[in-house]
């Protein structure tokens, strides 16, 4: 009795210390004892839960790596940026998407979620470090980008502007709108655009990213004294996208109901379903808040995010073509919204 | 007396087609046209607003779908349907109510620790042609009643005398 007694306790303990063993013992030590590269296991929570799990992966450039997605709670999305182009879709929870890459130059990537998993979905985000084996004490820095150093050098402070605008609430600082009563609409804009002496700066695409399209109203208007001013406007809708192809590309749109339309809203009416929730009042993308808006601030609104306003900064995650087209989106939501 | 009533029967018979065609034709509300439904249909952590909704079969329904906070998907029981829906960007779904019944749409897409939860009900009412059906009844009543009156007022009056000839 006393010798089946043991063969029992001897079984029950088999079961119960065998199998986390077995089970552990594959995941932490057999896999990558067999892997011909590092694996390493990533947990998605949801933001206000942790978020990725862990938040910093460190690699050496040239080394492969294979990158588990797990998801904890709820569904989640990975993509990995800026410009890898990378991108594993959804993941359910209890489900692994996996991907083995190899980060050949030095440098800072983010892995980030793309669903809306939470509210604080955008907060969601971790960091690759990939350093040069020449020196892998030193992390590597951020690069710095032109048209953010060319604002800060021409004295402008992308997060506040001279007039007051409303916010939740009341007037701030920060937001400028004009009562100008115009709705230029692009698909006027080559009409309008025929027939009227048009400066040759106008043309330069430079010019017009540092201009607000109503400096470039003025231009028109000192060249053109007797056109009507809504007819000069619709031409300024016309220039201003004039270098992109007539319709937006799907990515781009894709890209801006991803990560934009909670607050900004489907059409760029400031109305998303998250706009309520914001420190400041998302910025709508209509003619009054945009006649008075440069492209390059709005680049750089978007690559480094807005102090204080909840704004994400997405420089981490969007190459700066990606950034422009996003841009580019903005300025075709504000003059394409006249009924 | 027989080619009286053959007349009367004909008669009767004359009446019966113009008031079942009446009927047939007549356009009755609700389920006798079939419509296109127009609903919005809001999804947030975790109920659907409206929560129920009923529609007619043969409806055409179209789902202004959108999502308040986080994704959230939906799914209908049994039709299959089945989209993803993030917040800010309106999904139109679109689908004929052809089966009957009461259909429970669900959240799809995990959306936090009460998804499980997170159902709707569409009721889709039988399409019978009630009030044309209904409207057939009387008339086959009062046909009926018509054909009998000689022998029910008959049967009824006091000073009850056999009516000839009549059966």
């Amino acid at each position: 009795m006393r010798r089946l007694e043991g063969i029992a306790i001897a079984l029950v303990l088999s079961v119960l210390v065998g199998l986390p063993v077995a089970t552990l013992g594959y995941q932490y030590v057999v896999r990558p004892a067999q892997s011909e590269h590092r694996v390493i296991d990533i947990i998605a929570y949801a933001p206000e839960a942790g978020g990725f799990q862990p938040t910093v992966i460190r690699l050496t450039a040239g080394e492969t790596v294979t990158l588990r997605f797990h998801a904890a709670d709820v569904v989640h999305g990975v993509a990995i940026g800026p410009g890898l182009g990378i991108d594993l879709g959804h993941i359910d929870p209890g489900e692994v998407r996996e991907i083995t890459y190899t980060f050949d130059q030095p440098g800072l990537f983010t892995y980030y979620c793309t669903t809306w998993c939470s509210k604080d979905h955008w907060r969601m985000r971790g960091v690759i470090e990939v350093v040069d084996p020449a020196s892998p004490d030193s992390l590597p820095l951020p690069e710095r980008d032109p048209i953010i150093d060319a604002l800060a050098a021409e004295g402008i402070d992308i997060d506040t502007y001279p007039d007051g605008g409303p916010t939740h609430g009341g007037a701030h600082p920060a937001r400028v709108r004009v009562s100008t009563g115009l709705t230029p609409h692009v698909a006027r804009g080559e009409t309008a655009l025929t027939g009227l002496t048009v400066p040759d700066i106008l043309a330069s695409l430079e010019w017009r990213r540092a201009h607000t399209p109503l400096e470039a109203l003025e231009l028109l208007a000192q060249e053109n004294a007797d056109a009507d001013r809504a007819r000069l406007a619709d031409a300024v809708a016309g220039l201003w996208l004039s270098h992109t192809p007539g319709q937006p590309a799907a990515g781009t749109v894709a890209s801006y109901n991803a990560n934009c339309a909670a607050c900004h809203g489907q059409t760029g009416a400031g109305d998303g379903p998250a706009a309520g929730q914001t420190a400041e009042e998302p910025a709508a993308f209509r003619p009054d808040s945009m006649l008075p808006m440069r492209s390059d601030v709005l680049y750089a609104k978007i690559q480094r995010g807005g102090m204080g306003t909840d704004m994400p900064n997405f420089g981490t995650l969007f190459t700066p073509e990606e950034t422009w087209a996003l841009v580019d989106y903005l300025w075709w939501l504000t003059f394409t919204d006249d009924p | 007396m027989r080619g009286w009533r053959w007349k009367r029967e004909a008669r009767l018979a004359g009446w019966l087609g113009v008031l079942a065609l009446f009927i047939l034709l007549l356009p009755v509300p609700a389920h006798g046209t079939l419509r296109t439904l127009h609903l919005d249909l809001d999804a947030r952590q975790f109920e659907f607003t409206p929560p129920r909704f009923e529609v007619a079969q043969g409806d055409e329904v179209v789902i202004r779908l959108s999502a308040s906070d986080v994704v959230h998907g939906f799914y209908l029981d049994d039709y299959g349907i089945e989209r993803r829906v993030v917040p800010g960007v309106v999904e139109e779904i679109r689908f004929t109510a052809d089966r009957a019944g009461k259909f429970r749409f669900r959240c799809s897409v995990s959306c936090g620790p009460m998804h499980p939860f997170m159902i709707g009900e569409l009721v889709v009412t039988p399409n019978l042609p009630f009030f044309k059906a209904a409207g057939f009844v009387v008339l086959a009543l009062g046909l009926l009643l018509a054909h009998r009156w000689r022998h029910l007022s008959a049967a009824l009056s006091p000073q009850a005398e056999p009516v000839q000839g009549d059966r």
